[in-house]
């Protein structure tokens, strides 16, 4: 009942937000705080720690989605820039971040210890960013160019980065509270095998899934094995302590480069299984959200973190990005792209919890669930402006997706000639020979809908001889199986030519008045030439 | 195809009315009665609808009044010869006319129907057809000229 609920609460509240332009991801996280513990507490705790393994598998699908957007063409355009943006955002956060937390906790506590402790930990954290909301906003909005393709190289790397600079921060932290720390080549150990394991992993796994999926093509089966050796790679690297995020992802960039046709539809089935599971996910995420356990010193904290963390992430991107000479749109608009992070963060902000027990991990869990609440806000919101701003918006859009939101309005020829039910066959050949389409709408003297003339009524006409001077439209004419209005949605109207099986449909008005002409194969090159406009667009942003 | 497989000895006449109207009507008549049409209603209202958008008077005397309809399993073709003329029938050479050819088919039999149309007209072309078939003293004396 729970989740009925809350699948159906934050989709009703994300139709909402929508008509705002407000990105659906903060919907869910809204309806997820008011069905939390803090406010009606419909969702308590022990349902959200029960749904520990489900977090794991939305993350492990998505990491597995940005990793099959990774393909071996645009790292290898991109390579370079993707690497200088990287490092800058992710290690300008981190210093940022430590020296405003280390500044503001050093006037709260007199622990110098523990605010060294906070100051890395949060630090490391504050470079991920979150894949999930990004890629939500990005999927959203349709987007596609090099602000796009630089946001999701970006995001699927960083958590790598993020892991990196948690395990140092970690082993430093060990060695400043003094807990036993392991040492320096154990810790460098720690990381090489979480990096390098979770990446064989994904490589095995990966290389397995291809081996399957190159066998069947049936979607049942594609999408069935797909999560079953999604969930398989997930599980080893959960039992193996290593990072699930990276094998998936890992996985899902050797899929993307190894079989790239046949794992597209891999991937677009996928994508297609996901809008529930991330309701779920990020309205549980809201429900989280406990305001009972700050005070003011955290408060400070979270403000700092803040700060630091904007300015890191943005002053670094636009660096980098210039650096590398990226395209304008990328050192303009990357800064606003970069600051939602949700559950990299948090996962490893639980982890701290554990490796750290006491003030230090109650504290950064605390100050990571209200820094992500805050920057779930305004990270989407920020990201949709830059997109839009960047003209990448609506770029993104596939023949389904033309199709989808499309009417009949939009696709109709309303250049169709008008075949009078009184014309004589010379002058109905005459139309035929002057323009290319194969139906022509038979109308009465007031343009209402009487029949079709095909190309085989013609040639019926031009075989027998005589009947030029006495044959008219009316006698050609075939009577019209169907006829729609100009508002019908295009999956409709689709619906219609298959179910009747005919290649063309009138548009008429209410007055059965023809205004418009669909042929099957007329559809197909107008969207076409729309998506060719599209993808010409997006190519010349650079 | 032959344009002798549609000839019935039925639906010929020897037209006794001189007005386009009666003609038509009488010609409609006789084959609703003789291949038991329920739509007779129906069929008036295509033949003379089809008569308002362009007369089918072709020339050389001959009419070739013509339409489809949703129902008729196969084409009926009746003749008519009015040996004087019906001076009101509209034709493209002012010659009057004398010779109808009333064709009904169905609705999606738009092959069969241009191509008996053509046939007609091919057959008509021929003046001494056309004369023999005003000069016809009795019905069994045309049917024979029509499947000759």
């Amino acid at each position: 009942m729970l989740i009925g609920l809350t699948v159906f609460l934050g989709t009703s509240a994300s139709r909402l937000f929508k008509r705002f332009k407000v990105p659906q991801v903060i919907a869910f996280i809204i309806i997820g705080f008011l069905l939390g513990d803090s406010v009606f507490g419909i969702i308590n705790r022990e349902f959200l720690s029960a749904f520990s393994p489900f977090n794991i598998f939305v993350l492990g699908i998505t990491g597995f989605l940005i990793g099959g957007e990774l393909k071996k063409e645009i790292f290898g355009k991109y390579g370079k820039q993707f690497i200088n943006i990287l490092f800058s955002e992710a290690l300008l956060s981190f210093v940022l971040v430590t020296a405003f937390v280390v500044l503001i906790g050093n006037m709260f506590f007199d622990n110098s210890a523990f605010v060294w402790a906070l100051g890395l930990l949060l630090g490391a954290i504050s470079a991920a960013t979150a894949p999930a909301s990004t890629t939500d906003v990005l999927w959203e909005y349709k987007t596609r160019g090099p602000l796009t393709t630089t946001i999701l190289g970006i995001v699927g790397l960083d958590d790598g980065l993020g892991l990196v600079l948690f395990a140092i921060a970690s082993s430093i932290t060990f060695a400043i509270v003094g807990t036993g720390a392991p040492a320096i080549s154990s810790m460098f150990f720690h990381i090489l095998y979480d990096i390098g394991v979770s990446v064989g992993i994904g490589i095995l796994g990966g290389f397995l899934l291809s081996l399957i999926i190159k066998k069947i093509s049936d979607k049942y089966g594609i999408i069935t094995f797909s999560l079953g050796i999604i969930i398989l790679i997930l599980g080893i690297s959960d039992f193996l302590e290593c990072d699930v995020l990276l094998s998936a992802m890992t996985a899902g960039v050797f899929m993307t480069n190894y079989i790239p046709r046949k794992s597209k539809e891999m991937f677009e089935l996928i994508s297609e299984l996901m809008p529930a599971p991330y309701v779920v996910f990020f309205t549980l995420f809201g429900a989280q959200l406990n305001l009972g356990n700050l005070n003011l010193p955290i408060i400070f904290i979270v403000i700092g973190y803040l700060i630091g963390r904007t300015l890191g992430k943005g002053l670094g991107a636009n660096m980098g990005a210039r650096i590398s000479k990226a395209p304008a749109t990328v050192k303009k608009y990357l800064p606003w792209c970069l600051f939602s992070q949700a559950g990299v963060a948090i996962g490893l902000s639980i982890l701290a919890s554990e490796r750290f027990p006491g003030e230090i991990g109650d504290s950064i869990v605390v100050i990571i669930t209200v820094t992500t609440f805050v920057v779930q806000i305004v990270g989407p919101l920020a990201m949709r402006i830059a997109v839009t701003g960047a003209g990448e918006a609506g770029l993104n859009i596939t023949e389904e997706d033309i199709i989808r939101e499309s009417e009949a309005k939009d696709i109709m020829d309303i250049n169709v000639p008008f075949i009078y039910e009184h014309m004589p066959l010379a002058q109905i050949l005459k139309t035929f020979s002057e323009t290319d389409n194969l139906y022509y709408p038979v109308v009465d003297k007031n343009q209402r809908m009487l029949g079709v003339i095909t190309v085989d009524h013609i040639k019926n006409s031009l075989m027998t001889t005589g009947l030029h001077s006495f044959i008219i439209a009316y006698d050609l004419m075939e009577p019209v199986v169907a006829k729609v209005s100009p508002d019908l949605p295009m999956t409709e109207v689709f619906e219609i030519l298959n179910r009747y099986n005919i290649e063309y449909l009138p548009v008429v008005s209410g007055s059965d008045k023809v205004i418009g002409f669909l042929e099957r194969r007329q559809i197909s090159r107008k969207i076409f030439s729309k998506l060719i406009e599209l993808q010409k667009k997006a190519e010349a942003l650079g | 195809m032959k344009l002798n497989n549609y000839i019935d000895g039925n639906l010929i006449f020897l037209l006794q009315e001189n007005k386009k109207r009666e003609v038509l009507l009488q010609m409609i008549n006789s084959i609703c009665e003789n291949k038991r049409l329920n739509n007779k209603e129906r069929v008036n209202e295509a033949i003379f609808y089809r008569e308002s958008l362009m007369s089918t008077g072709i020339g050389l005397g001959i009419a070739v009044p013509h339409v489809r309809i949703k129902g008729i399993k196969e084409p009926i073709v009746a003749v008519g010869i009015q040996k004087d003329g019906i001076p009101d029938y509209e034709t493209i050479d002012n010659i009057p006319v004398k010779i109808v050819f009333l064709i009904i088919a169905g609705e999606d039999q738009h092959k069969e129907y241009i191509q008996i149309l053509s046939l007609v007209v091919t057959k008509l072309k021929q003046s001494e057809v056309r004369e023999r078939l005003i000069e016809a003293k009795s019905k069994e004396e045309l049917y024979q000229i029509l499947i000759s």
